[in-house]
């Protein structure tokens, strides 16, 4: 019986671990010499954040209801409030344009020949970065301002939520259709009853997610010109302005915090349907931790 | 054969009205009147300045190819510093994410912090990562490497940590059992379990990483983004217009590629 204990199974060779440890190894050397990058300057980085960050932690510390610093705080928040307010435009506008989209491009729904069109244009918008729609259309368009840069997000926006759309709707039960199509209904009516009720509720959680992304998205588009906390915050890191940097920081982190923690309970709301009192205070309480 | 009755009359009574749907749906349409008076929202211009905004989109599609040799250069210092800023952040995101678990930190104190610290870098948008060290080590495409790296561990350590949260527990026990320390139990019982899906996410962030890199490069930040920002500034649209088409081909392809090894991996 010690002599089985002493019996060990080989371990597996180690040359493959190794092999690739040794191309990724190779890939990091290759890009950090094709980077271009003045490598000599990473050596400042911890000095310098540490005298800017003093700097921020110095305006957030001031007395915000003091002048100049409640007007800061003010100006602060007006732009974020921008960003909001473009991110939610861009996403509903996004959301009602990808919808018809979302079952063009389902192949549960219409025919292969409707199918593939729909899912090259959404792959297409898919590919193009919100701020290549800023530059190009938008911004000519409509000008420097946050209309534009709503309108860049729902450009966005379009492609991954009717791509997404469209997956939830492919990955349908088909009962509730057979059952609604043998109690006589026909086209639109098999959408109404048979399909929206299923893939309603992950479709909504969907466009609450690209709002969050969207939040974020924008501050390119503010950069260029087109308004909310990116015009701002560029404004700001021109002049070195690092007391008001660390507050406009500030808001930016926890107004996001806030939109992430509201959005993310109402997306675990619709998607896990109805809860106990009980359950509510146990996920209260999760994403009140997770936002910490 | 025995008479069924008639029951065509009685219905299943109407579900109440649910006020927390109702109540949601009007928060949205109030937020959205709110906040589409907040940016003046309107048409308009579609039709108004359409002509003024056309002459410049007309220049799109006129593309100036002959520019795209002067483009290669960047275009591959974009590409490097995306592969680069994956593998970096990748590699310190599977070291965070074993913080960032209950699984794996038994710790509290040690689980909120790598939580908290997370949560700020996830709020903060690539540009703002773009801008902060473009002031730290000044322009070019070092900035934009630590910006995308920063950005990488955001996102990484947020699907990682879920994923080692969901492991099965029975490979963990057996490393307790046999007497396994932190470091030893999650190289053996978690890092083979979490693998596939860690690897399908380092894909999906390189991804992100070639669109971020424009984005980054409008700030200072090197790369091809640097070279939108510049023809941008002169008025170049055809110029432009080239680079735009060789960026959607690139990001294409790149997309492809990696959709296609990552369901190779799911």
């Amino acid at each position: 019986m010690s002599a089985v204990a002493a019996v060990r199974p080989t371990p597996p060779p180690k040359w493959r671990v190794v092999l690739i440890e040794l191309v990724a190894l190779a890939i990091v050397a290759v890009c950090a010499l094709g980077v271009d990058a003045n490598w000599a300057r990473l050596l400042d980085a911890p000095a310098n954040a540490w005298t800017y960050g003093g700097l921020m932690v110095r305006g957030l510390l001031n007395n915000p209801f003091a002048t100049p610093f409640d007007e800061y705080w003010l100006t602060s928040l007006d732009f974020m409030w921008q960003s909001i307010a473009m991110a939610w435009i861009g996403t509903l506008i996004g959301a009602v344009l990808s919808f018809p989209l979302g079952f063009l491009a389902a192949s549960n729904v219409v025919p292969r020949w409707v199918v593939f069109p729909i899912r090259l244009v959404l792959n297409a918008f898919r590919t193009i970065p919100d701020v290549i729609f800023g530059i190009v259309v938008m911004l000519p368009v409509f000008g420097l301002g946050p209309l534009a840069g709503a309108l860049a997000l729902a450009a966005g926006s379009i492609g991954s939520l009717g791509k997404l759309s469209s997956e939830v709707i492919e990955g349908i039960r088909p009962g509730p259709v057979e059952a609604v199509r043998s109690s006589g209904a026909r086209g639109l009516q098999v959408l109404r009853w048979g399909v929206l009720p299923q893939v309603m509720p992950e479709i909504v959680a969907f466009w609450l997610y690209r709002f969050e992304v969207n939040i974020r998205a924008g501050a390119i588009l503010g950069v260029l010109g087109a308004g909310g906390i990116g015009s701002l915050l560029s404004r700001l890191f021109d002049a070195r302005e690092w007391d008001r940097i660390g507050i406009a920081l500030f808001v930016v982190i926890v107004v996001t915090m806030i939109v992430d923690a509201v959005s993310g309970a109402v997306r675990h709301r619709i998607i896990a349907g109805g809860t106990s009192r009980r359950e509510r205070a146990e996920i209260i309480a999760s994403t009140a931790g997770a936002a910490l | 054969m025995t008479a069924v009755a008639p029951r065509a009359g009685v219905r299943p009574a109407r579900p109440r009205p649910s006020w927390g749907a109702w109540s949601l749906v009007a928060a949205a349409v109030v937020m959205t009147i709110v906040t589409g008076s907040a940016i003046h929202f309107t048409l308009a211009p579609l039709f108004n300045s359409a002509t003024r905004g056309w002459v410049i989109v007309r220049q799109f599609f006129e593309p100036d190819w002959g520019f795209l040799l002067t483009t290669i250069k960047p275009m591959g210092v974009t590409l490097a510093t995306a592969v680069l800023a994956s593998m970096v952040g990748c590699g310190l995101a599977l070291a965070i994410s074993l913080l960032a678990s209950r699984v794996t930190t038994h710790n509290a104190v040690v689980y909120r912090i790598a939580k908290a610290i997370l949560s700020i870098l996830r709020s903060l948008p690539d540009v703002v990562w773009g801008m902060l060290f473009v002031a730290f080590v000044g322009v070019g495409s070092l900035a934009g490497t630590l910006a995308l790296v920063m950005f990488n561990i955001g996102i990484i350590v947020k699907l990682t940590a879920e994923t080692i949260d969901a492991v099965d527990r029975g490979p963990l026990e057996a490393a307790d059992a046999s007497g396994a320390n932190a470091l030893q139990r999650a190289r053996v019982a978690v890092i083979p379990q979490i693998l596939p899906n860690y690897a399908s996410y380092a894909m999906y962030v390189f991804e992100l990483n070639v669109r971020a890199s424009v984005v980054l490069g409008i700030v200072g930040a090197g790369g091809i983004g640097q070279t939108i920002q510049v023809e941008l500034a002169r008025f170049h649209y055809d110029n432009l217009s080239a680079v735009i088409v060789l960026l959607f081909v690139i990001v294409f392809l790149i997309d492809q590629a990696s959709q296609w090894l990552r369901r190779r991996l799911g």
